[in-house]
């Protein structure tokens, strides 16, 4: 016997989250990563941390906003999200998710009324809960992804580690594209942030190459969607994500930070940005293009 | 009691008297389906052979859709089934993502998750699911697992060639298939090109979330 090949099938689903989900895991890690990262710089640099006291809230709701409009956007029954706080059932990834989230909004106007009213104690008393919710709110997607049990390459550790580089990465470059635009100049800080961006690009970049080279290894179904990603449909999203938000980051920091030239760190970190919703979105719907029954 | 499905795929004659009660039983909409049969053909000619497959909910002991439903609107019943209840779903499609058989849809009607649910409501007043009534080679065995006198524990005791839709998974499936094959029950055993056959058009839907 030789090959074998469908004749009579119906017509299956192919992408079941698409571009909104994409979109919320993006958005997401910009409104984490941006709260971690301003709460580090602002332990480590408390003379400079008005910046960063006044950008966690405003990048933090705009993009935790975005985060939540597009989820309750990708809902068949947007009207009945008030259920999943009513009729929680805590085994599921989704229901955490969306309680770590409503956690974080309130820390996040807790810390814009700090801002606003000038009242830095406040915002200090809540950092320590801020952080484990932020911490919580950007892992528990992948969570969802570890649950989604059809879709056999996310792996919850893989998956947990990549969102929390994809944090760094994504809080640095918003950051640094803050810097530039508001013209804040603070050497030391700035070649930190290309620091972090470039160190987290580099080992979230190297994840997703392992997961090209070694995907073979865990199954069957994880080796035929890296070959989309890597050739297949998905190939154009996966090697635009691939290099602008790993290859050209590392450059440009590099570039930057040697020489000092500083005035490549933005470009550095709208690169990055675009980017992650690129490599996002490719790894979102490799595992949707294959069929599971 | 513990409700189980199987089929001998030997006796399948791939007459779809089963996935067409199934539609009528339940008002599955158009575009959508509980219960369906696919035909993998293998082989070249003269050497070649017909694989028919029905495929619907495993109703698994580990179901991965109960476990990732925010509002638990997939549940177990009693009897082992996992039911649905549309008026909780809130239309994630999260359990469309977990489930590794592909036996969830988004009813383009109630915009609710719903899948097999081994005709629950005809269970309950005694009946056999529609599709065992209906098939005419009584491939379809349907029984309680835990009665060792039922004619589904039977089947599973006499018969060594038993088989299980993605064992490695771990999600238990209460949904056993006799005289099966590799080609017939892994999706990427078989390929799947697009486009008209000598029967139907195979495709792809598109984006299912764009709405």
């Amino acid at each position: 016997m030789l090959g074998a090949e469908v004749t009579f099938d119906v017509a299956l689903p192919k992408v079941v989250w698409g571009w909104l989900v994409s979109t919320n895991m993006w958005a997401k890690s910009i409104a984490t990563g941006s709260f971690l990262l301003g709460l580090y710089f602002i332990k480590k640099y408390p003379d400079n941390d008005n910046f960063f006291r006044k950008w966690i809230p405003i990048l933090g709701l705009i993009f935790i906003g975005i985060t939540l409009l597009v989820t309750v956007l990708d809902l068949h029954h947007m009207f009945r999200f008030w259920k999943i706080f009513l009729f929680a059932h805590f085994t599921s990834a989704v229901t955490l998710g969306a309680w770590v989230v409503s956690g974080f909004v309130v820390i996040l106007l807790i810390s814009f009324w700090s801002w606003a009213s000038g009242n830095k104690k406040l915002f200090d008393r809540f950092m320590i809960p801020g952080a484990v919710l932020a911490f919580f709110s950007t892992i528990y997607t992948a969570g969802i992804m570890g649950q989604s049990t059809a879709r056999e390459i996310w792996i919850f550790p893989a998956e947990m580690i990549q969102m929390l580089l994809s944090a760094a990465i994504a809080g640095s470059a918003a950051y640094l594209i803050v810097m530039f635009l508001y013209n804040i100049q603070n050497e030391s800080i700035k070649r930190e942030l290309g620091y972090i961006l470039l160190g987290s690009a580099f080992l979230s970049g190297l994840m997703y190459v392992g997961e090209l080279m070694f995907a073979k290894m865990h199954s069957e179904f994880s080796y035929e969607v890296a070959k989309i990603l890597a050739f297949g449909e998905l190939a154009p999203f996966f090697w635009i994500g691939m290099i602008l938000t790993f290859v050209v980051p590392m450059v440009m920091v590099g570039i930057a930070n040697e020489k000092k030239k500083y005035e490549y760190l933005p470009m550095a970190g709208a690169s990055a940005i675009f980017g992650l919703w690129f490599i996002k979105h490719a790894w979102l719907l490799g595992p949707q293009m294959l069929p599971l029954s | 009691m513990k409700l189980g499905f199987l089929v001998d795929l030997s006796r399948c004659m791939g007459c779809m008297a089963c996935a067409v009660s199934c539609k009528a039983e339940n008002d599955v909409p158009l575009n959508s389906w509980r219960l369906r049969v696919k035909y993998i053909d293998q082989g070249e000619f003269p050497e070649v052979k017909r694989h028919f497959v029905p495929l619907r909910c495993n109703h698994c002991e580990n179901a991965p859709c109960e476990r990732i439903c925010p509002v638990s609107a997939l549940h177990y019943l009693p009897n082992g089934i996992v039911n649905v209840d549309h008026n909780r779903c809130i239309g994630c499609a999260s359990c469309m993502m977990a489930c590794p058989y592909n036996a969830i849809y988004i009813d383009p009607i109630t915009n609710s998750a719903d899948k097999c649910t081994y005709c629950a409501h005809r269970i309950e007043v005694g009946m056999m699911p529609a599709c065992v009534v209906a098939c005419p080679t009584h491939a379809n065995i349907f029984g309680d697992l835990d009665d060792p006198e039922s004619e589904i524990s039977k089947y599973l005791k006499e018969h060594k060639d038993v088989m299980v839709r993605k064992p490695e998974l771990n999600t238990k499936p209460k949904h056993f298939y006799v005289r099966g094959s590799t080609v017939a029950l892994d999706p990427l055993a078989s390929e799947r090109p697009e486009g008209y056959t000598l029967f139907t058009e195979v495709k792809f839907l598109d984006h299912i979330g764009g709405h």
